[in-house]
């Protein structure tokens, strides 16, 4: 399986984009594939038994063992994460503002309601506020050196939300992908998805990478030419071909976590 | 009986359901006119109401109060944008750009009404802007794939379809988005999973838009799709569904009316 680890200085963008004249044919029947073997392995966990509220699973479940703490999922990772996705936002359509931070929570309140996290950022102390912001313009400033100017021509969509059910509703994956560049009206596979991570790069995030390219293979009936994430802790970019073997194991990984979490 | 046709979202599959649809929608006369006014005059109350297919969903239940964000704003905003893409203007992410840039002057010159977008808009801080011109270039660029996928012409909905029905102090509105081949079939846009009441409310959106058309012609099919599920659900436009639906506006009518008189 491929991949690539880039310089901070490349756009990452264009980086993925790669050639146009090499890109390979659309391919829409996998997906159907994929969902057949997902219902099947679902029903091997159910033994038919219907759930009274669904399984909701998402790229945190995949990528996290039920026993294992992760510290950046702590709240304070959690707020830095929502808040440099306002900023994928902001930068995707060309705004920049000049104090990131102020933007980042300005357009994350408009959009969000209240809840455990906004919470969160009305309780943080002045210290705390000011630690924030400056954690966040660090990011900030890393992000928009390798988003660079997006193109106006190019299809660009953010926060791209997935709600798919399977076993009959019985189990929700949920996603949202802060990038995804292209369109699959085309003859050849254009679409690169891009997750941006404020923490460091490592094997969970290939996980979550592929739970990514799968969720939106299912849900478009499309598979996409690549998908990536991006740290805006160290500036590195990892990405990855989308092709069947790296679909089979987010399928494998789906029902391992599917199977821990089904009795919960 | 009404029929449900429910596809996974595929390039070709919105095509296909359109295809598989009737070859003519049924008429509506002005006797259908008449009996749905008299049931509704039926349930008359002491204000205005309007019904749609987000009420009958619902059962009639009170909605939380209406309140702009960019997720409210993305679809007026994003459905202009592509209005303005088929008078010339390059990209839909130009098109959102002109398109508020258009409603904050007007709401700036006084020629908006209080609480309209354009009010709302003039209000909001640049970086809350950006992430409704996001949201909005996202809606549009949806839109397009979406009709791009359809194989035939197309036209964005410039506004939704209204019917008053007829001294019943009520008005259908019916949520639209896409117009395929003049009126051959009407296809709307929602965000997150269709609920299991997903059929009654395409059936209500059929009946307000068979009766706001003058010339009481059904489209042949009204197509919902949902691109986060990545499903599409359509209903023919036969006298059937037209029934069906009508029976749930009345329906909702009285519910409603029953809340209204037990908190008055």
């Amino acid at each position: 399986m491929p991949s690539a680890v880039l310089a901070p200085s490349v756009c990452i963008l264009e980086a993925l984009r790669g050639d146009p004249s090499q890109r390979p044919r659309r391919d829409t029947t996998t997906a159907t594939g994929l969902r057949a073997v997902l219902e099947d392995g679902l029903f091997a966990i159910s033994h038919g038994n219907r759930r009274t509220t669904p399984l909701v699973v998402g790229p945190d479940h995949v990528t996290t063992g039920v026993d294992v703490i992760d510290i950046t999922h702590a709240t304070y990772g959690r707020l830095r994460g929502a808040l440099v996705a306002q900023l994928v936002r902001h930068y995707a359509i060309g705004y920049h503002p000049e104090d990131p931070f102020d933007a980042a929570v300005r357009a994350w309140t408009i959009e969000t309601p209240a809840g455990e996290l906004t919470t969160a950022l009305a309780d943080l102390d002045d210290n705390a506020r000011s630690r924030l912001a400056t954690d966040v313009s660090a990011h900030a400033v890393c992000l928009r050196r390798a988003l660079a100017e997006t193109p106006v021509g190019w299809t660009v969509r953010t926060a791209v939300r997935t709600r798919l059910r399977l076993g009959g509703g019985d189990v929700v994956l949920r996603d949202t992908l802060d990038l995804v560049v292209g369109t699959a009206d085309r003859a050849t596979t254009s679409v690169v998805l891009v997750d941006v991570t404020t923490a460091p790069i490592g094997e969970r995030t290939d996980a979550a990478l592929r739970y990514h390219a799968l969720t939106h293979t299912l849900r478009t009936s499309v598979t996409p030419l690549r998908a990536a994430t991006f740290s805006t802790a160290t500036g590195t970019l990892t990405s990855h071909e989308v092709d069947y073997p790296l679909l089979g194991r987010a399928v494998d990984e789906l029902l391992d976590t599917m199977g821990r979490r089904w009795a919960t | 009986m009404s029929t449900l046709a429910v596809r996974r979202l595929t390039p070709t599959s919105l095509a296909d359901v359109i295809d598989d649809g009737p070859d003519v929608g049924s008429t509506i006369t002005d006797a259908h006119r008449h009996a749905l006014a008299a049931r509704f005059r039926a349930v008359a109350i002491d204000r205005h109401r309007r019904l749609d297919a987000w009420s009958v969903e619902r059962a009639g239940r009170e909605s939380p109060p209406f309140r702009w964000s960019p997720a409210t704003a993305r679809r007026l905003i994003g459905n202009a944008a592509l209005g303005r893409v088929a008078d010339g203007v390059r990209t839909p992410r130009l098109g959102v750009e002109l398109e508020i840039a258009d409603l904050r002057a007007r709401a700036e010159t006084g020629r908006t009404r209080p609480g309209s977008l354009g009010s709302w808009l003039a209000d909001r801080h640049p970086a809350e802007l950006a992430v409704v011109h996001a949201a909005a270039a996202d809606w549009a660029t949806t839109i397009a794939e979406i009709g791009a996928g359809l194989g035939t012409s197309w036209r964005v909905a410039r506004a939704d379809a209204y019917y008053d029905v007829e001294r019943a102090r009520t008005t259908l509105r019916a949520r639209r988005d896409l117009i395929v081949a003049t009126d051959a079939a009407v296809v709307r846009v929602r965000g997150g999973h269709p609920s299991s009441s997903a059929g009654a409310g395409l059936r209500a959106d059929l009946v307000a838009a068979t009766f706001a058309s003058a010339d009481g012609r059904a489209p042949r099919r009204y197509v919902g799709v949902w691109p986060d599920a990545g499903l599409v659900v359509a209903v023919d436009g036969s006298m059937e569904n037209l029934r069906a639906g009508a029976r749930d506006l009345v329906r909702t009518a009285v519910v409603q009316r029953r809340q209204w008189l037990r908190a008055a």
